[in-house]
């Protein structure tokens, strides 16, 4: 094998296995940032909607309060809505009557089982990029005007952003070790030759199986030894088992 | 704030002009023009970004608001500057990718086309639409056309809000379409009413709502009102009148 194929297949199993190795606890964190600004603001609901990855929906990620088991995993495209403005205009906005707003998606908040009639959105983004959107609904309207309420949850915004950030350095760790190491390497072939193979590496989302199992085994094995090796167990039996099966060709 | 001592005062500023012969471009969702506190608009382009030349196209014919906040920007600048000529320039409303440059592509058609005054919702805080966004705008400045952008809500840059070559305006609590202040820390030059403002929206009604993006668009009819009155004034002699009437430096 060449060195550059080398470099490859290690790149490749870095990306696969990143999400094993990620700090444990960024969904609870997230989850905790939306319960938290929900509580602080007053709110009857709160949700994290991050952008997918070719940028042409928001998918509700994380929320807290009414109708959030509902709006988990809701999927709106980035193009519509007072969420949609957001994320495209990098602008904060709150909104005291929605009722009136005849596009407001209220399709969409209807399947929740809560149409709310006030809501205070905030980008979610870094230097590098727009993440998403966080939106409180219905804040207490005992509170002062929502322009300071902005500023605040925009703190919760940069919070969020961060958690992200290095999420997906994980999702991507071949790529971001294999771009570290070039720099590091400073200019020549060494350096030449990682960056190359680094622009090749795909990315974890686009090969999602083996990183959800990593993912997954590593949240048991986080558990205890016992739990490791329960985790173990079950999978070399289902591995056994589907030894034994006759294989169904595609 | 100091007085600066001038002997300028809104009468001399604009009196009883109302933005005739002046255009102002919406860089925004889009405009309804059949919104009744809207009137014409004159010129409506919508830019895309192709992804397989990597430039941004341009279409002109009416369009529609994608999402509202350009119709509540048109509506709010026609309160000051009710005969003022105003342009829709669409680059919100489909994909993020490639923002930075339909944004650009936007305002230099704006400027190219001789508008005088451009109302800004878009802003970002990513490091690498820095430099574009910044060559932008001192073309604008260059040109003699004022950019009137909404700051940001947190002490992070925010492009092109940041830059000293355009007008950078927050919310205040204030109503009255007529009174602005001075803000006396930079980035931010002006406060001018954007808390719990009813502005113009989706299908004919209105919506009660807060963002430094309402208040931008109040300070550029403001601006367009004023050059109906002294055309020939350049941006930053516009900036300074506008801090000459400011209602924090009388």
């Amino acid at each position: 094998m060449n060195p550059e194929d080398l470099l490859r297949e290690l790149g490749q199993l870095a990306t696969s296995l990143g999400p094993a190795v990620r700090p444990a606890g960024t969904d609870e964190l997230l989850r905790s940032l939306t319960e938290t600004a929900r509580q602080l603001f007053g709110a009857a609901a709160c949700s994290l909607a991050l952008l997918s990855p070719d940028e042409s929906e928001l998918v509700y990620t994380v929320a807290a309060g009414q109708g959030a088991a509902d709006v988990t995993g809701m999927r709106i495209p980035a193009a519509q809505g007072i969420a949609g403005w957001v994320v495209q205009s990098g602008q904060p906005i709150a909104i005291t009557d929605v009722g009136s707003d005849p596009r407001f998606s209220r399709h969409a908040a209807e399947q929740t089982g809560y149409v709310p009639r006030a809501i205070l959105a905030v980008p979610v983004e870094t230097r590098a990029r727009m993440l998403g959107v966080i939106s409180l609904l219905d804040r207490d309207p005992q509170r002062p005007g929502a322009e300071r309420d902005m500023t605040l949850l925009s703190l919760f915004a940069d919070q969020a952003a961060l958690a992200l950030t290095s999420v997906e350095a994980f999702s991507d760790l071949g790529q971001v070790l294999f771009r570290a190491a070039a720099e590091a390497a400073g200019d020549g072939d060494l350096a030449a030759a990682l960056t190359r193979v680094a622009s090749t590496l795909p990315s974890a989302n686009t090969s999602p199986d083996l990183a959800e199992l990593a993912a997954a085994f590593a949240t048991l094995a986080r558990r205890g030894p016992a739990e490791r090796r329960l985790a173990l167990a079950v999978l070399r039996d289902v591995a056994d088992y589907a030894k034994e099966r006759p294989s169904r060709r595609h | 704030m100091p007085r600066l001592g001038l002997p300028i005062d809104k009468d001399w500023a604009w009196g009883d002009a109302s933005g005739t012969g002046i255009t102002v471009a919406v860089v925004d969702s889009g405009i309804d023009a059949a919104h009744p506190e809207v009137g014409a608009v004159d010129r409506a382009v919508a830019l895309q970004w192709d992804a397989d030349t990597q430039e941004a196209t341009l279409s002109e014919g009416p369009h529609d608001d994608l999402y509202g906040h350009g119709t509540a920007c048109a509506g709010i600048i026609r309160r000051a500057a009710p005969d003022a000529t105003l342009w829709s320039v669409r680059v919100l409303g489909r994909k993020l990718s490639g923002k930075g440059v339909v944004f650009a592509a936007g305002l230099r058609w704006a400027i190219a086309q001789g508008a005088r005054v451009v109302n800004l919702s878009l802003s970002t805080s990513r490091e690498d639409y820095f430099g574009l966004f910044h060559e932008v705008a001192d073309e604008a400045a260059f040109a003699g056309v004022v950019l009137v952008c909404a700051a940001n809500n947190v002490p992070a840059p925010t492009y092109p809000a940041q830059f000293s070559s355009v007008i950078s305006v927050a919310a205040h609590d204030g109503q009255d379409p007529f009174e602005l202040d001075a803000n006396p820390a930079p980035p931010v030059d002006f406060g001018a009413p954007g808390i719990d403002v009813r502005v113009p929206w989706l299908d004919g009604g209105t919506i009660v709502s807060t963002g430094n993006s309402f208040a931008a668009p109040h300070v550029a009819g403001l601006v367009a009102r004023l050059l109906s009155k002294h055309p020939h004034l350049t941006p930053y002699e516009v900036k300074t009148v506008l801090r000459a009437v400011a209602s924090n430096a009388r």
